[in-house]
């Protein structure tokens, strides 16, 4: 048996079915979570068979959606469900043993919609970096386009005065170096880019990497197909 | 038939080391129904990974639980690691099998105590702690620590294990076999063991699959499912690895099950220290998971499978952590389980699923 773990997409119409389909195909059922988001509230249920876990995701689940319980199928959810309501407020229906909203004994309700200061401040510092790097990038690629123009066309004068076969010269040997920089700064890019998807989820990397082999391919056949 | 009566049991109740209440409907001496209740001792652990980076929450992790501190540590590590696609060296994988193994170890000879203690064989339960307390005295001088370890971070382990060390490791072992299977040969052979354990609690293999139950308890109910199974980490160098199960599902099988599970760790840990590589025992570990990158995982603890999930947003905080541990996942058997169980029954019952109740709530 060998293990792994996939993410899929589900709809709050979809879950009694899917849950019943799992049940008759002897999945087992491993949990239920939430996680509190600025959409709503994500509902994940996790069920495995044979080493292969599978975490169906309910995006945005909102005060007045009524998620069906999945208690008929898979009585062990009755913890999840009635935690769910307790600590996010999610209204479940049907639950099997249903604690009603007295499952936890809480001094505050649904505790984990709450965003701490902590944690805005975190997100808001997150952000304001995020744009301060986004403008500082902005602003240092736009006057160097500017200075690169009028440096060209003070160079173009200067050559035009020159004696032609010194300004061919001039001419190879800055196209040579031209050439050398910008294989130097394709180079760089391309190693930013690998330490970017090193960061990152394996399988979104892979994915990335999937979409930008085929896009070079693409380009590549019709480079080809434009000869 | 006597008229349906509800007796309380627990929250405080000298069979529970942590609160639980049940509801017992009784008839007679009979139980009807059994309707459990936690969130007495709920901490909110889970939430307090907005406020703890990714490598500080690792000590939050092995504080949700006493016994299984290690494990919980090797849950969140390697959900992290996951979700940042850190490889960590097989040294490291080595070292966190041999510690996750002796902290089953030592968990299933506290509970065989536990259990000895409910049916009031109060030597029994001496003897299964004095034995446990070696363990422990492996953990100190490898970890520094006896219950919380701080050994295992993100993209590795901190502390590594000398040869030495490992032939003290072995050496204690051994030792410990021989009284173990004396002790053992009490749980499985005595009479008054029996009185309170065979055909008490009988959870059927269909029933335990229904309830989607865990660990010793359902492999007590002949459901071989063990995550060691899946070879992850050190487990996928063993040369051969089987689930222990058994068939009779009641109080006396899962006795069995975890007895047996103490020999079969030592033969793991044995194989591990043979085997294990030399190398780097971490990597290091920079950046942060990106936002909406997300990975689940499966560990198994000593009470049965735990599951962690992980989402990412960016910073060095984590944006929701997970942790479902096995108490939770076997409350619905337990409850299956007391229908139709004596009232005097029912404290063996309830400790036969080992529960933790801080690692349920967090």
């Amino acid at each position: 048996m060998e293990y792994r773990s996939d993410f899929s997409r589900c709809t709050i119409d979809e879950l009694p079915a899917l849950s019943s389909r799992l049940k008759a195909e002897g999945w087992r059922f491993v949990q239920m979570l939430c996680a509190n988001t600025d959409d709503g509230i994500d509902m994940v249920y996790s069920f495995m068979k044979d080493g292969h876990l599978v975490n169906y995701e309910i995006k945005g689940v909102t005060k007045g959606d009524v998620v069906p319980s999945i208690t008929n199928d898979f009585i062990a959810a009755f913890v999840f469900e009635n935690e769910s309501h307790d600590l996010f407020g999610v209204n479940i229906s049907d639950i099997a043993i249903d604690f009603k909203g007295h499952f936890y004994d809480l001094a505050q309700a649904e505790p984990m919609t709450i965003i701490s200061p902590a944690q805005k401040a975190a997100k808001e510092k997150a952000a304001k970096l995020a744009a301060a790097k986004a403008a500082k990038e902005k602003a240092a690629a736009a006057p160097q386009e500017d200075d690169a123009a009028a440096k060209q066309a003070e160079l173009e004068a200067k050559l035009a005065a020159m004696d032609p076969e010194k300004a061919a010269k001039v001419r190879a040997a800055m196209e040579a170096k031209a050439k050398k920089e910008a294989a130097a700064l394709a180079q760089a890019k391309e190693k930013a880019l690998e330490e970017k998807l090193a960061g990152m989820d394996p399988e979104k990397a892979a994915k990335v990497r999937a979409a930008m082999a085929a896009k070079a391919a693409q380009a590549a056949s019709a480079k080809k197909g434009g000869e | 038939m006597g008229k349906a009566t509800v007796i309380p049991f627990g929250p405080q109740h000298p069979v529970l080391p942590e609160p639980l209440h049940l509801d017992l409907v009784v008839e007679d001496e009979k139980v009807i129904e059994a309707i459990p209740q936690i969130g007495f001792v709920h901490r909110g652990l889970e939430k307090l990974v907005e406020t703890r980076d990714y490598n500080q929450f690792i000590y939050v992790a092995e504080r949700i639980c006493g016994i299984c501190a290690f494990g919980h540590s090797l849950g969140y590590a390697e959900t992290v690691e996951s979700l940042m696609g850190v490889e960590v060296p097989e040294r490291a994988e080595y070292l966190r099998g041999i510690w996750h193994e002796l902290s089953r170890i030592h968990s299933h000879i506290l509970w065989l105590g536990l259990a000895a203690d409910a049916f009031g064989f109060e030597s029994l339960f001496m003897h299964c702690w004095r034995l446990r307390e070696r363990v422990l005295s492996i953990f100190e001088a490898t970890t520094g620590g006896r219950v919380i370890f701080s050994v295992v971070k993100v993209g590795g382990v901190t502390r590594d294990i000398s040869a030495d060390q490992f032939a003290e490791i072995k050496m204690t072992l051994e030792g410990i076999k021989d009284e173990y299977r004396q002790i053992v040969n009490t749980f499985m052979k005595d009479t008054s063991v029996k009185n309170r354990t065979v055909g008490v609690g009988y959870l059927s293999t269909e029933a335990a699959l229904n309830a989607s139950m865990v660990g010793p308890f359902a492999r007590a109910s002949n459901v071989p499912y063990d995550v060691r199974s899946l070879g992850r980490g050190a487990y996928g160098k063993l040369s051969d690895f089987q689930p222990i199960v058994d068939t009779q599902g009641d109080c006396y099988a899962r006795v069995k099950v975890r007895a047996n599970e103490v020999l079969q760790s030592i033969d793991i840990i044995e194989e591990l220290i043979a085997g294990i590589p030399t190398g780097d025992i971490s990597v290091p570990v920079k950046g942060s998971p990106a936002a909406g990158a997300q990975a689940s995982n499966v560990v198994e603890q000593p009470r049965g499978e735990c599951y962690y999930f992980a989402r990412g947003n960016g910073t060095k905080y984590l944006d929701r952590m997970r942790m479902r541990t096995p108490t939770s996942q076997n409350l619905a058997g337990m409850v299956k389980a007391l229908e139709g169980c004596e009232l005097s029954d029912v404290n063996m019952i309830i400790l036969t699923i080992d529960p933790c109740i801080s690692c349920t709530e967090r």
